[in-house]
């Protein structure tokens, strides 16, 4: 019987504790975490997680910088990483309380935003490629001659992403440049193969998962994600890695220098690192995450998934966009500028 | 012949109302019409079924935004039309007086600023605050809403206020009236119908609301606008649809109810 009553008492108290244990706040892109990852997480901590939805990185960074709103972990893309170091927003992760660090797949390890991964952790990642519809074309999909130089049975019928960071990158890359890159004859050419090819669009416009999926698009500028639920929807949809070159993006969570709830961060910040719950994330949001052994725990459309899962083959030609200087990003916005008008 | 010269015809006129009509309101007949999608998508038809608006009731991020989104309306509206009613009076209830327009630039400034510039300002202004006193709720964001809400609860007001002569007022003092008699039991009720058009509108503009509150809310405070701004990087679903659809009935009930307040006044 005391047994009982002592077990008892022991279970309530934990379960006090456990509602004790206090709140975490994630500011995070907007439905891109799972509802049943955080339902997961506050069953196994106590903590309780409020997510505050950006839609851009501009948007995140400027409230974060301007302070005060209570966030304790936030979300950047990959070139915007460098922008938070700089201004001294990130804390430095004390490794001793992140005992899964170690899950973080080797080559999102010693990445160029963060050597090392002292500031953040892999959320997710993915590509910016070509999305094909193989009926009305055949021919090589694996290439930004798509939108560069359609091929006949395209003309008059590309979207192009408006998206300047992603264009121009692929636009650069096709014409032999690297990111970032200043050498004005190159950007001369990038600049007129670009204008020469603009009256063979059909748009410059967001939305293709629906356009793909319903047959409107036959050939766009596309993320990853969005091609493969395109895909689930309508068969024809092919993506297509870009042999000259294509953008690599990823997100990645860091800690907030002004956080108020940094032990209920770092508990987050290690959960997320569990293979079961990375793929938690994924299965969600439909991108790959970066941490090791989460295979297994993936949803089975996309273990296989051509979007989500990169060929050898094409693996060595995704590049991760650096932060470009100043000079070089005022160069791509005059072009592009000439682009869209 | 001599219709040509009938002021009242306009040739061309109906046409281009028309096409002016349709393309106003074809994208949201379309939205309300998706709304009912039984598929995932925001332009497939997958058959007629209610289940986004069942996701979305059922969804705690979406009441969250709801409840947020109502407190603020309501209590930004209350502010703004209790302030907007006090400057319709000092501004109308007497003679002209120096620095007049001044006064009504300045109350209707949120009309003129870009809402980007307010926002910003409003960001670095309450992120201040919010360091210094460590305090970050609602309130930022009601002081906000209130503040743009003025000049739209001021209007119809002031409207009303200006077919008002002083007849009654002057009466009523004659009659050994306080200031504040005369104003609790006879403009006020003169006013009333203005005063409710105008928290109408003030409540309505609060509710869509997405610049300001975008830069303003701290962590958790998400409202419908924002949360619905938050879902446009991955795919949309018919969830957005149901969404606006609700706020739209919504607006439209309210704004029906301030046409039908305004008009009884002629």
């Amino acid at each position: 019987m005391k047994k009982i009553l002592a077990a008892t008492t022991a279970l309530v108290a934990s379960a006090v504790a456990a509602q004790a244990e206090g709140t975490l706040n994630l500011f995070n892109w907007g439905n891109y975490t799972s509802p049943e990852l955080l339902e997961k997480f506050t069953e196994e901590t106590g903590i309780t997680v409020t997510v505050t939805d950006y839609d851009s990185n501009t948007t995140a960074l400027a409230k974060v910088e301007a302070g005060g709103s209570g966030f304790d972990l936030v979300v950047p893309s990959a070139n915007y990483v460098p922008i938070y170091l700089e201004k001294g927003l990130l804390a430095e992760l004390d490794m001793s309380k992140l005992s899964n660090h170690g899950n973080i797949a080797a080559e999102w390890k010693d990445v160029a935003w963060d050597p090392g991964r002292k500031f953040t952790v892999p959320w997710q990642w993915g590509t910016t490629g070509m999305a094909v519809n193989t009926t009305v074309y055949g021919g090589d999909v694996n290439t930004s001659a798509i939108f560069m130089d359609p091929p006949e049975e395209l003309i008059g019928k590309v979207n192009v992403a408006p998206e300047m960071n992603d264009v121009m990158a692929l636009a650069i890359f096709y014409m032999g440049g690297e990111a970032c890159t200043e050498d004005l004859e190159l950007l001369k050419s990038v600049r007129d193969k670009l204008t020469e090819a603009k009256p063979k669009w059909l748009s410059m416009d967001y939305g293709a998962t629906d356009k793909l999926s319903s047959g409107d698009w036959v050939a766009t500028i596309n993320w990853n994600g969005s091609t493969m639920r395109a895909r689930l929807n309508n068969p024809d949809v092919v993506y297509g890695y870009p042999k000259e070159g294509y953008p690599l993006w990823m997100d990645s969570v860091g800690l907030l220098a002004d956080a108020t709830n940094v032990e209920e961060a770092y508990q987050f910040l290690d959960f997320i690192m569990v293979p079961e719950n990375a793929a938690m994330i994924s299965e969600f949001a439909r991108y790959a995450n970066g941490i090791e052994g989460s295979d297994p725990f993936m949803p089975e459309e996309m273990k296989t998934a051509p979007e989500i899962v990169v060929p050898e083959e094409f693996a060595a030609a995704g590049k991760f966009l650096p932060t470009c200087p100043q000079s070089a990003t005022d160069l791509y916005t005059a072009i592009w500028t000439e682009l869209v008008k | 012949m001599r219709k040509a010269f009938d002021v009242t015809t306009l040739p061309g006129f109906t046409f281009i109302a028309i096409t002016a009509f349709v393309l106003l309101y074809a994208p949201i007949v379309t939205l309300v019409i998706y709304s009912f999608n039984g598929g995932n998508s925001v332009n497939l038809w997958g058959g007629f079924s209610l289940k986004w608006y069942a996701e979305a009731a059922g969804n705690e991020a979406v009441q969250g935004a709801a409840i947020r989104s109502f407190i603020i309306a309501i209590s930004a509206s209350g502010i703004a039309t209790t302030v907007a009613t006090m400057a319709a009076l000092g501004t109308t209830r007497r003679g002209k007086f120096k620095g007049q327009t001044a006064i009504y630039i300045m109350i209707n400034q949120p009309l003129m600023v870009p809402e980007i510039v307010t926002a910003v300002a409003l960001l670095i202004f309450f992120s201040s605050i919010k360091i210094a006193t460590g305090y970050s709720g609602l309130g930022y964001l009601i002081i906000a809403h209130a503040a743009f809400c003025v000049p739209f609860a001021y209007l119809p007001i002031r409207a009303r206020l200006e077919g008002m002569d002083l007849t009654m007022e002057t009466a009523a003092a004659d009659l050994y009236a306080t200031p504040w008699k005369t104003f609790r039991y006879v403009t006020l009720p003169i006013l009333m119908p203005g005063v409710i058009a105008g928290a109408m509108l003030a409540f309505v503009i609060s509710l869509d609301d997405v610049i300001i509150t975008e830069f303003v809310k701290s962590a958790g405070q998400d409202t419908l606008p924002t949360y619905m701004l938050g879902q446009l990087r991955r795919a949309l679903t018919p969830e957005v649809n149901a969404i606006s659809t609700a706020l739209l009935a919504l607006t439209v009930v309210i704004l029906t109810a301030f046409f039908l307040i305004t008009r009884k006044r002629d």
